[in-house]
């Protein structure tokens, strides 16, 4: 459990997204997880954009404005996150 | 190629320092059954995996297990921060210190150093599913014996997190050997290996 309420919902959702990716690998043509995996693909986007409003970028993609903040704490090993 | 995300796959917030538990969890860094050389034993047996599900299970689960050799080295990090010389000569961690510090090096509990023949990548399809099935079976294994040892809820929870995956990975293996099977001789599936002898069925 993470204490970010926000980072907790990405934490969430990116399982759930790991999850049915592992799946889907052997059952490609199951309709229902398809339809899941859009579900889940579309509320982790969202939380990694909420996320990522308040406390800057999860990937290097996705800087914004004209500062280099990738380089900002706090990194996912210094218990911070 | 892969992009960094920066967070890790499950949250490490460790309070408290345990030198001695550090040095047991970090076999699963760089230990006979760790996170390293399972990255490694799948990313590199995909080369010769002929089936579409195969491939795609190997690099995914591989991915995975990049992230979770990152929360192992969060948590041995943690679990050795702001040490004294006086923690560390009482906690056994002293051989480790004297060699890294408190930095991170893939090495087994016992010291042995990580080495690339703790996995195969036998180059066929059949061979190299039934080790994975092994190797998952043996890290959760591992997990459980690291389990037995832990009290610190903190460092519990990442690690409960683990082994649950190596049995959700554990089942993918076993569906992407039973296809696998599917596309051989159903009277005898080592009549040659997919993967490199001419006389395969045509349907991939």
């Amino acid at each position: 459990m993470c204490e970010n309420a926000l980072l907790q919902k990405v934490y969430e959702t990116g399982f759930a997204l790991d999850e049915v990716n592992l799946y889907l690998d052997t059952h490609p043509s199951d309709s229902q997880a398809i339809e899941y995996y859009q579900y889940v693909k579309r509320m982790n986007q969202d939380a990694i954009a909420a996320y990522e409003k308040v406390h800057g970028p999860l990937m290097i993609n996705q800087i914004s404005g004209n500062s280099w903040t990738w380089v900002n704490n706090p990194w996912p090993w210094e218990g911070g996150m | 190629m892969w992009r960094y995300e920066k967070r890790l796959q499950y949250p490490v917030k460790i309070s408290q320092t345990n030198p001695k538990l550090a040095q047991f969890i970090i076999s699963q860094y760089g230990g006979p059954d760790g996170e390293s050389a399972a990255a490694m034993r799948y990313l590199s047996q995909r080369y010769a995996m002929p089936y579409k599900k195969g491939k795609a299970i190997l690099t995914d689960i591989g991915t995975e297990e990049l992230g979770h050799w990152e929360i192992i080295a969060a948590i041995v990090h943690q679990l050795t921060r702001n040490l004294t010389p006086e923690e560390i000569e009482a906690s056994g961690f002293g051989p480790y210190y004297i060699d890294h510090t408190t930095g991170i090096w893939p090495q087994a509990a016992g010291g042995v150093p990580f080495n690339a023949c703790e996995f195969q990548s036998k180059g066929d399809p059949i061979t190299d599913l039934f080790e994975d099935l092994a190797a998952e079976q043996k890290a959760r294994t591992t997990y459980d014996n690291i389990l037995r040892m832990v009290k610190d809820h903190d460092v519990c929870d990442p690690i409960r997190f683990l082994r649950e995956r190596e049995i959700v990975h554990f089942q993918r293996f076993g569906e992407a050997l039973r296809d696998v099977q599917d596309h051989l001789d159903s009277r005898n599936f080592y009549a040659f290996n997919p993967a490199f002898d001419q006389q395969m069925p045509s349907s991939r």
